[in-house]
């Protein structure tokens, strides 16, 4: 154990800074994703046939390709368009186009999950669709869709390890550029995994505080 | 002590998850380290020789247009396996990327590791080395279109250069372009589609491997005069602690630099890199 105490010693400020990048572009991607998904689900109920081919076609487009693909295309390719975005940037922005999609699909599961029965009851009682949306719907899509979320956020947690292909010093590249320095053979991926476990735990805590937070309704 | 035992147990099923993954994760490490016999005798009981290479970096290792695993580090392993085995074919070759090296040989999984790897301080308190078998120094590669034509020219904030995750390119960077900006790669193509696409300027790489993309792609890229380094030790890399395995592999590498291999040495050397070696002895003519 000593050495792994000495190693710490050694490189644990820049692990720290490492897992702050990971949890930075780990928390913005899904916050824009949400906001994303959230949109294309609205332009799929409401926006008529065309609307939801489109949503349907870009959902299948994105679910269905590896995300390292848009990851490379964004990074290399807009700079050919003379847009030089940091690696960041380009990085969690096909991480909301992939998540967008995915939550997209969330969130439609969770509609569908709905009851016609309360459409119609929310319509009967004469509530305006805005209200019939805020009172009746919502609340009922959320309560579906956050373990589903909470599940999301965990896999998006995971994939910001792709952005180390492009230069991100997040917790692998951290890792993999110690091990490179050090010879060490597990201990830098051990830490970083050590990091990522408690990442996880927190998201699956917050997941349980969010779904009592509208079971509550 | 019997009541204190109950209740160790009794947290220990409350003991959140992650904890009890490190748990299990620390205790798959310590079951590792249990000491066996020499690695010199399971390769000869076993009558084949396991090494890791990199598959990435020509002309050392590098996979061919057949797909075939060559290069000047691959030609030294079998080498090896002659000299083993009489038979420069009883060998297995386990491709992974850079940082999947250490593991490879600190697993087990290899005995022993080649294909432009450095010698560093840094590494070896926790990797073996043997002595250096090849000086391959450090170059810097230019986009034609930045105009950069040397290194003072390079050393500006508005310059951005290509790095491989290791340390000798990190510390370097800092030695002789403190200005210029750094992002880091984890493999050689990486490295060059930023050039290629305009996120950097320039990249380091070894000069063997410069030479040979700089012949490859011409108008794309040109490689700078002046050497980052003009010697950097290139070693077989094994699982500390094996006396006798580590003793075989340094002879051997003795051998193949300065004595009684030095022909073939000499003539994998000019295989790829069209050029006679270094002399054996420093009072020996340079010829084979």
């Amino acid at each position: 154990m000593g050495q792994y105490r000495a190693w710490l010693e050694a490189y644990g400020a820049a692990f720290l800074d490492a897992a702050a990048w990971t949890l930075g572009v780990a928390v913005a991607s899904f916050v824009c994703a949400l906001l994303w998904g959230a949109i294309l689900f609205f332009l799929r109920l409401n926006g008529g046939a065309w609307g939801r081919r489109a949503v349907d076609a870009y959902v299948q487009l994105l679910r269905n390709t590896p995300v390292l693909l848009p990851i490379y295309l964004i990074y290399f390719g807009f700079p050919l368009v003379g847009l030089l975005w940091p690696a960041s940037i380009c990085g969690g922005l096909a991480l909301v186009l992939q998540n967008g999609a995915y939550i997209c699909e969330i969130f439609r599961g969770g509609y569908k999950a709905i009851d016609r029965v309360q459409h119609d009851a929310a319509k009967s009682l004469g509530l305006m669709p805005w209200t019939a949306f805020r009172k009746v719907t919502l609340p009922q899509l959320l309560v579906h869709s956050i373990p589903a979320l909470g599940n999301q956020a965990v896999l998006l947690l995971k994939d910001t390890s792709l952005l180390s292909a492009i230069t991100v010093v997040e917790l692998t590249m951290q890792a993999k550029v110690l091990t490179e320095r050090t010879g060490a053979a597990y201990a830098p991926f051990l830490v970083a995994a050590v990091f990522y476990l408690f990442m996880v735990w927190a998201i699956e805590f917050l997941t349980r505080l969010a779904l009592r937070g509208v079971r509550w309704r | 002590m019997q009541q204190v035992w109950p209740k160790i147990f009794a947290r220990a099923r409350t003991t959140p998850a992650p904890l009890a993954s490190v748990m299990v994760l620390l205790l798959s490490l310590a079951a590792g380290q249990a000491q066996e016999r020499s690695r010199l005798d399971e390769v000869l009981q076993r009558g084949s020789l396991i090494v890791v290479t990199l598959g990435t970096v020509p002309p050392f290792a590098f996979k061919d247009d057949k797909g075939e695993l060559v290069g000047f580090d691959i030609d030294v392993a079998r080498l090896a396996a002659n000299a083993l085995f009489r038979d420069p074919n009883k060998i297995e070759f386990v491709i992974v990327t850079s940082d999947g090296r250490w593991p490879a040989i600190e697993s087990g999984r290899a005995d022993m590791g080649v294909g432009g790897t450095t010698v560093y301080p840094d590494r070896a308190i926790r990797v073996a080395f043997t002595r250096a078998f090849i000086d391959s120094g450090i170059s810097i590669m230019v986009a034609k279109s930045s105009g950069i034509k040397s290194l003072e020219d390079l050393n500006q904030e508005k310059y951005t250069v290509a790095n491989l995750n290791n340390p000798q390119m990190a510390d370097r960077a800092q030695l002789f372009f403190p200005k210029a900006k750094i992002i880091t790669f984890d493999t050689p193509s990486g490295e060059f589609l930023a050039v290629k696409s305009g996120r950097a300027q320039a990249l380091q790489i070894d000069t063997p491997t410069a030479d040979y993309f700089a012949a490859t792609s011409a108008k794309d890229f040109e490689v700078l005069p002046t050497l980052l380094t003009a010697s950097q030790n290139n070693a077989i890399y094994l699982k500390p602690g094996d006396f006798k395995w580590w003793l075989w592999l340094d002879t051997f590498v003795s051998e193949l630099r300065t004595g009684s291999l030095f022909p073939k040495y000499a003539e994998i050397y000019q295989k790829w890199f069209k050029k006679e070696p270094p002399p054996q002895k420093f009072y020996l003519p340079p010829a084979r």
